[in-house]
């Protein structure tokens, strides 16, 4: 007796348990009689090692499954649950786990004792498979409606685990389970019947009908209007008293409010509602569905705001938490609702909880107009210290938002980086903060010099090999630019001195970029410091020096080609392309080597582009909603992203077509032009290609008729000049690729390919697209197509050729520079009135759609709603620069009215690209 | 009166010198194992039993003796696993359908195949010819011979007729099981 007490009280024998002595221990399950504590102790054993991640092997697995199946049918009550608990989290690596399904059944059925009952019905779920469910079928059901809680919810929970092994038996329970989710059987009724040997426990957390809310819509997932009025009907007072429950009745409300247009107006009534519940767990719900909302209006959240507002000063930390969380999240992209609570707000920067202050104060950097924002940054100087690294650089993240969303702020945004960057920190902390400051070197070009400053002071004693490394890399691309680079010189060459053989490099490499500047002194200095270097002990350092040694002896631009190369390739096609050949199939493919020159090169500006827009639209810092739907106001910056890919795809689909192969690369795909109604019987989407002196245009075509085949299926295309119709088309006909036959639903892809013939390299025209095609019945039974078909033609919308297809967006550090250098250009201007804008914001990224150019200055953002100017950059295919500004006004009368100006370098850009908005 | 004596008697015994036996009841589907083993335990004879997933154990009480019955699953997909229940019991019963001479074949192969095993050695083993009620069966001499049981060596093995419907010979099985404890 004494042992057996010892231990089960002495806490280190759990705590020091180790698989395989508990593997050989389990040897007792097969003992005989059972003796029910040692057995527990043993089972709570595996328990804690399989809930600590331990593992069993399937043989070790198997057999102590089967040890335990020897425990069956024991007296002890406890047993039998600790035997349950385990075989449930066996049943996943043990094999023929299926064996205990009789005996677990008996435990799961009417009059068994309900203290295990729950446990039995849980473990029978894991044991089970597809076949033996109708077996259990019953038992199941009637524990759904059972009255005992604990059973109720187990049954409900194991449906819901059956559910994707055997969809329609599942479905057949909804009756149980809507009776179970309407909690109609009251709690007091089974205390009146003794029939049942247990005590019967009231129902007083309702979490029944959470699991079964659960379960009926896992049920009634593909049908949306089932959906619907399990919402409605649930949402009514009373129904449903389980918080839990109702938060999953929110989340509900808010896909389908998300998903269906139509049904957007009665879910946000009833989200409305629920923002008044009387629990805070469906409060906070309801709030953060409607936030997240896609495209909300002001209308809709400002009931949101207010309620969230006043839970800014309840006293309770974890409300104040949850409210301020969720109004940080959508200040992101609704910063001006969000402003009424500042007030509020700015009194929980300086709560105890550093948690909710840190939120507070980045809700407020992005509530902030320009005028506070150096009161928020000595605000926030006060208590950096206070705070652990993560908070930090949350924070920190936020003022480089800031800083790209105001350019004329960076003096004091920089003081404050500056400052933080002095303070004690790990990796992550001031990769944020450098990284911040590389951002503002490249965006905003005012505050280079001091950053640079900064950075190389920085270095001085940094501990982080990378850090250093990356800003020794930045200080050799900008510092032979600034006006002193020889205070550069002596930071990255004090580097040499003192840091370890990968710093050493970096820093050798960039005092080679200094070895170009034309100021002779400069020059031999540079000359002088890199052949000290060649002493150096590591092979690597000295193998760098000698090479720019060398480069820097050259007479000709090799030099400055090779170090200050300002072109790259294309990074996500160069992987693509390496990843394509190493994973070829055919030998053949390693007989010729990896071919670098068809990989597209791009200008160091264009990545710079494709770098912004990505800072722009990541997770963190972003100035868009996070959830927008794709087809209605598609942000710019997304836009750009998604061409990226869109363009790779196309680029990839392309080089399959022979004929296109002497065309050379694709220099521009513009996005999809839809031809037709998307419910049309047919459906035409178009993209246009441009190549060097040639276009091609793709046609993807959609046979939407049911039993029908469409065979030698082509487009008539016919360019007629866009100025002129009279004149000759400036395009002719190369060829045409039809599709042999378009099965329904089944889409098929027509090219057909233009040369250029007139002497513009950017041709404007209009395209009148005929789909021609022979139409042949399917006959239902065979589904083979009948021999014979009619002729048919199809009338599709025009295509426009302009100016926007022709250009691609590229960025620059200011656009001011870019307006004035293009000024001896040719420029066009031009005063209209957009109509079908609602607001300035909605003309901004219309605009920024249709010239498919890059807004510059953050002017991409509309912060006034009466004026705004936005200013768009970007580059002919030709490599031309074309600069345009578009100033806007709006009055609710007569909508937006825009006055447009562009610049270009090349002749007839600058018109051309007006005339893709007037045109 | 002696009715209570014995109730007590029977309660000492249990007391002080209870004894557990482990027997496992294997055989083909539809041989008659789940009816057999509730009709041992007390329980009213059913018509339709539904086929064991797996297996079912049960209790039976009988003086100071329990035995722990084991009654396994018939199903092909359950056969493999017969060995690892029949390991360490103190008996195995094996059931035919006496009745059901098309399976009898089948029933000779997996019995011979099992008691192969090296881990069975010397487990005694009891036949029983289930559904003796029925007209067209066969007698113990005949199930003898179908099932080849005078090969079986190194193990102590009997073959008792029963009906498990209306209970005929079931005395005979349970002492024949109670005297297993008894070495």
């Amino acid at each position: 007796m004494s042992y057996g007490k010892r231990d089960e009280d002495a806490d280190g024998a759990i705590v020091r348990v180790d698989r395989t002595a508990v593997f050989q221990e389990a040897r007792l399950f097969n003992s005989s009689p059972v003796s029910p504590r040692k057995c527990r102790i043993l089972l709570t054993k595996i328990a804690l090692l399989l809930f600590t991640g331990e593992k069993f092997p399937t043989n070790e697995a198997t057999t102590l499954f089967f040890g335990i199946s020897k425990l069956f049918q024991n007296k002890d009550a406890s047993l039998r649950q600790m035997v349950y608990l385990v075989i449930k989290e066996l049943a996943n690596t043990a094999e023929d786990v299926i064996m205990v399904t009789s005996s677990i059944m008996k435990d799961c059925q009417v009059g068994s004792d309900i203290v295990y009952r729950a446990n039995a019905i849980r473990a029978l779920c894991r044991i089970i498979d597809a076949t033996t469910i109708p077996a259990i079928e019953r038992i199941i059901k009637t524990a759904i409606v059972d009255k005992v809680p604990s059973v109720c919810s187990a049954a409900l929970v194991s449906s819901y685990h059956l559910l994707p092994v055997s969809r329609d038996i599942v479905r057949r329970w909804q009756n149980e389970v809507q009776e179970a989710a309407s909690g109609s059987k009251s709690s007091g009724f089974s205390l009146g019947f003794g029939g049942s040997h247990s005590q019967s426990i009231p129902n007083t957390s309702y979490n029944t009908q959470y699991h079964a809310i659960g379960l009926l819509y896992q049920m009634r997932s593909h049908d949306r209007m089932a959906l619907v009025k399990m919402v409605q009907q649930y949402s009514a007072a009373g129904v449903v008293k389980s918080p839990a429950a109702i938060m999953l009745l929110v989340r509900l409300a808010a896909k389908l409010a998300t998903d269906d247009p139509g049904l957007r107006k009665p879910m946000v009534q009833l989200l409305d509602g629920w923002l008044r519940h009387k629990s805070e767990l469906v409060n906070f719900e309801a709030a953060k569905a409607i936030c997240d909302l896609p495209d909300v209006t002001d209308g809709e959240a400002t009931q949101t705001i207010h309620s969230l507002q006043l839970f800014l000063v309840s006293p309770r930390p974890v409300t104040k938490f949850a409210a301020i969380r969720i109004l940080h999240n959508f200040a992101t992209f609704k910063p001006d609702l969000v402003r009424a609570c500042n007030p509020d707000i700015e009194s929980l920067v300086t709560n105890t909880n550093r948690s909710i202050g840190t939120f507070a104060i980045s809700t407020l950097l992005k509530t902030c107009n320009e005028s506070s924002v150096d009161r928020l940054m000595k605000q926030i100087t006060t208590f950096m210290s206070e705070i652990s690294d993560d908070f930090k650089v949350t924070i920190v993240e936020a003022i480089r938002t800031l800083a790209i969303k105001f350019p004329s702020k960076h003096a004091s945004i920089f003081t404050f980086l500056s400052q933080t960057l002095r303070e004690d920190g790990g990796f992550d902390f001031k990769k944020a903060v450098v990284e911040s400051m590389f951002d503002l070197i490249k965006f905003v070009p005012e505050s280079k010099e001091d950053a640079l400053a900064h950075l190389a002071e920085f270095i001085e004693d940094c501990e982080f090999t990378k850090l250093a490394v990356r800003i020794l890399h930045l200080l050799g691309m900008e510092g032979p630019k600034t006006k002193t680079p020889t205070k550069y010189i002596r930071y990255i060459y004090n580097r040499v001195v003192l840091e370890n053989a990968i710093v050493r490099a970096a820093a050798v490499t960039a005092l080679g970029k200094f070895g170009l500047s034309k100021d002779e002194e400069v020059r031999s200095s540079i000359k002088v410091l890199l052949t000290r270097c060649l002493d150096d002990v590591d092979d690597e350092v000295r193998d760098r020096a000698a090479m720019n040694l060398r480069l820097m002896a050259e007479d000709d631009d090799t030099a400055s080609k090779f170090i200050r190369n300002d072109s790259m390739f294309s990074l996500p096609v160069l992987e693509h392309q390496l990843v394509m050949y190493v994973t070829a199939e055919g030998r053949d493919t390693f007989a010729s080597p990896f071919d670098l020159s068809k990989i597209p090169v791009v200008t160091r500006e264009q990545a710079d582009a494709d770098e912004r827009t990505r800072k722009l639209t990541s997770a963190t810092p972003t100035l868009k909603a996070p959830s927008m739907p794709k087809t209605t106001a598609q942000g710019a910056a997304e836009a750009a992203a998604s061409t990226a890919a869109a363009a790779q795809k196309y680029a990839a689909e392309l080089q399959k077509i022979p004929e296109l192969s002497s065309y050379g690369g694709v220099l521009k795909s513009s996005p999809v032009v839809e031809l037709t109604e998307s419910e049309t019987e047919y459906v035409v989407k178009a993209i246009k290609h441009i190549f060097k002196e040639h276009i091609v245009l793709q046609f993807d075509i959609n046979n939407t008729l049911p039993d029908t085949v469409l065979t030698d299926v082509s487009i008539l295309s016919t360019p007629v000049d866009a100025n002129d119709p009279d004149e000759a088309a400036p395009l002719e006909e190369d060829f045409l690729i039809p599709v042999s036959q378009l099965k329904t639903n089944e889409p098929g892809t027509v090219y057909v390919a233009f040369k250029n013939t007139s002497g513009s390299s950017y041709p404007a025209c209009t395209f009148s697209n005929i789909l021609k095609f022979t139409s042949k019945e399917v006959d239902p039974s065979t589904g083979e197509p009948e021999e014979t078909g009619y002729d048919d033609e199809y009338q599709v919308e025009d295509l426009d050729l302009g100016g926007s297809d022709f250009v691609v967006p590229a960025f620059a550090g200011s656009w001011e520079g870019v307006w004035e250098s293009s000024a001896g250009g040719e420029e066009a201007a031009e005063t209209l009135s957009l109509t079908g804008s609602k607001s300035i914001a909605d003309a901004v990224t219309q605009l920024t759609n249709v010239f498919q150019l890059q807004p510059l200055d953050g002017s991409d953002v509309a912060l006034s709603a009466s004026t705004h100017t936005l200013k768009l950059y970007g580059k002919s295919i030709n490599g031309g620069k074309v600069a345009v500004q578009v100033r806007m006004a709006f009055s609710a009368k007569a909508g937006v009215t825009i006055q447009i100006r562009a610049r270009s370098e090349e002749d007839g850009m600058a018109t051309a690209v007006i005339s893709s908005v007037t045109g | 009166m002696a009715g209570l004596f014995k109730r007590l008697y029977d309660w000492l015994l249990r007391m002080f010198w209870q004894t557990e036996l482990d027997i496992t009841m294997i055989g083909l589907q539809n041989a008659g194992k789940t009816s057999l083993l509730r009709v041992l335990a007390g329980g009213e004879f059913t018509i339709d039993t539904i086929p064991t997933v797996g297996f079912n154990m049960k209790k039976v009480q009988q003086g100071h003796v329990t035995l722990k019955c084991w009654d396994l699953g018939g199903q092909p997909r359950f056969r493999p696993m017969w060995e690892r229940y029949c390991k360490g019991v103190n008996a195995i019963v094996f059931i035919v359908d006496s009745a059901d001479q098309a399976a009898l074949p089948v029933a000779r192969e997996e019995l011979h195949l099992l008691l192969e095993k090296p881990s069975l050695d010397g487990i005694p083993l009891l036949v029983l010819g289930n559904k003796s009620d029925l007209s067209h069966h066969l007698s113990v001499d005949q199930l003898i011979e179908v099932l080849d049981l005078k090969s079986v060596s190194k193990r102590e093995v009997s073959c008792y007729g029963i009906s498990a419907k209306e209970e005929t010979n079931l005395d005979a099985v349970l002492n024949w099981l109670i005297s297993r404890s008894a070495r």
